[in-house]
């Protein structure tokens, strides 16, 4: 049986369809909707307020202790951007400090940097990086409860905080758990190492991803943020969850975004910092450099069902 | 007309091997890292004095768990010497609290040896359950799991991890084919060193030396 030409073209254009759309399930679906963040403003200028008033506001903070010239000064620009964005509590992404963990240390590369911070009374939520030994989740201002992984709650938003150097199954079987009861608008995890990266030098976390993306995708998750790559990187939508990276915040891999299929917006020219707004079912982020320069900001909805595979 | 259908079965051709090449590295070591979870190793049955065939790894990791139980005796009573854990402000008390801890452990083992835990007679179950999952990696997965470490850490059981040394992140799917460990203990990968580690205490409690392939540079 001879197929016209017609046929013949109709048949390998819905292969090639096909075909296309095999590939984007293998690792970068594109979220049903919406794919694009909607600018809050050009990417230009400092510190943006929040839009909404009785809204979840927070700084995000990834790899920054440090406790050298390039923290201090992104901390300073931090606290500059608390005049104009009063947010209420900031998250760490890990790595909180590296080298040596003596007193002086928990001086040197948190308590001075972040004073101005922690004298406005700013809660800080920690994760552990791979530099981070674990007892630090002991020591009160980091607000981890005495809990290598936790989870709490701002209002309608539910946030829950992984050890991602060390998921093992009862921290999965915790995580399974809590995420099941969450009722939350909001659910959002963070976690020191990306399971989405396109970062040259670390990548993605593909162990990692393996273990908790099918938690993420079953109990609809709606934002991972993680640090461990130093620079900021705002990934496409994974499989219908929101993905930054945000590990800039003293270290800097300058160059190091290795810019492909996952990535939506990177900066990896100078360290960052991020603020985050909850309203409704709107999500704000901005994206400030060290000199207090937004280099990524905008408005992703909420989605309908949080992750989906 | 043959010319058309050709060049349709070109594109079509050139098109999925394009599609083959996006990320197949990435796909490749998520394949991978979910295949080395069915990896389990068989052997044969061993014999015990009596003439009872039993299952080696069942064995295993019931001597194992067993060592691990009188391990944690003795956390448990090194615990009671040293004041007792607490979220404080001063970090102070964070480090004092932990190197007493350490001190008290590392008192209270005075002998301790490699294999104390590890036992000699187990260790290539823990050795086939590194390699196995070690086999199934891409040389770039392998690399970036221990990149993060300068080499040639040397390490001692019964010591304190050096705590300027990062903990590299342990491979996930390889936890899960480990045997489970109290809270108290973990696994670490340091160089080609399986070690168990006492998180409170940062100590070295017992160490399964060269079990993770070579890493190419």
């Amino acid at each position: 049986m001879r197929k016209s030409p017609v046929q013949f073209l109709a048949i390998s254009v819905l292969l090639l369809g096909c075909v296309a759309t095999g590939d984007a399930l293998i690792d970068q679906q594109p979220a049903p909707a919406p794919a694009q963040a909607q600018p809050l403003r050009p990417a230009t200028g400092g510190t943006l307020p929040p839009v909404g008033k009785d809204s979840v506001k927070f700084l995000v903070i990834g790899d920054s202790g440090t406790g050298d010239r390039a923290q201090n000064e992104v901390a300073a620009q931090m606290w500059k951007s608390h005049s104009v964005f009063p947010y209420d509590f900031a998250i760490m992404l890990g790595d909180n400090m590296y080298g040596s963990e003596r007193p002086q240390d928990y001086a040197r590369k948190f308590e001075q940097p972040f004073k101005a911070l922690l004298d406005a009374k700013i809660e800080f939520y920690a994760s552990l990086g791979n530099h981070d030994d674990p007892n630090q989740m002991n020591y009160k201002p980091f607000g981890m409860g005495g809990k290598r992984f936790y989870t709490f709650q701002k209002k309608d938003t539910r946030f829950f905080v992984l050890d991602s150097n060390y998921m093992d199954r009862d921290q999965q079987r915790w995580l399974e758990q809590e995420l099941s009861q969450s009722k939350s608008k909001w659910k959002i995890a963070y976690f020191h190492h990306p399971i989405y990266s396109s970062g040259g030098r670390h990548g993605s976390e593909v162990d990692l991803r393996a273990v908790v993306e099918p938690l993420f995708i079953k109990y609809a998750l709606n934002v991972v943020f993680a640090g461990h790559e130093h620079f900021y990187e705002r990934l496409k939508p994974q499989k219908n969850i929101y993905y930054f990276t945000a590990g800039g915040s003293a270290k800097l891999r300058a160059g190091d975004v290795q810019i492909g299929a996952l990535t939506a917006k990177a900066f990896d020219s100078d360290r960052s910092y991020m603020l985050v707004e909850l309203d409704g079912d709107s999500l704000h982020f901005q994206v400030l450099s060290r000199a207090g320069r937004i280099v990524d900001s905008g408005t992703l909805p909420r989605q309908a069902t949080g992750g989906t595979s | 007309m043959m010319k058309l259908r050709s060049a349709l079965l070109v594109l079509v051709a050139l098109t999925l091997a394009a599609c083959n090449r996006v990320n197949s590295a990435e796909t490749q070591a998520l394949a991978d890292a979910t295949a080395a979870n069915k990896t389990t190793p068989v052997n044969k049955p061993s014999i015990t004095a009596d003439g009872q065939a039993v299952n080696p790894v069942g064995a295993a990791v019931l001597e194992f768990q067993k060592r691990i139980e009188a391990y944690m005796k003795i956390h448990n009573e090194a615990e009671g010497k040293v004041p007792n854990l607490r979220r404080t402000d001063d970090p102070v008390e964070i480090s004092s609290r932990e190197k007493a801890l350490a001190d008290a452990i590392m008192t209270l083992r005075p002998g301790a040896q490699p294999g104390d835990i590890f036992a000699k007679e187990y260790q290539p179950y823990f050795i086939q359950i590194v390699q196995d999952d070690f086999k199934k990696r891409t040389a770039t997965d392998r690399k970036a799991l221990v990149h993060e470490l300068p080499r040639g850490v040397k390490v001692s059981i019964n010591t304190v991890y050096p705590t300027t040394l990062p903990l590299i992140t342990f491979p996930a799917m390889l936890l899960r084919s480990l045997p489970d460990l109290p809270p108290e203990l973990e696994y670490r990968i340091v160089g080609r060193h399986l070690l168990l580690r006492d998180v409170k205490a940062n100590l070295i409690v017992d160490a399964l030396y060269d079990v993770v392939p070579t890493i190419p540079t």
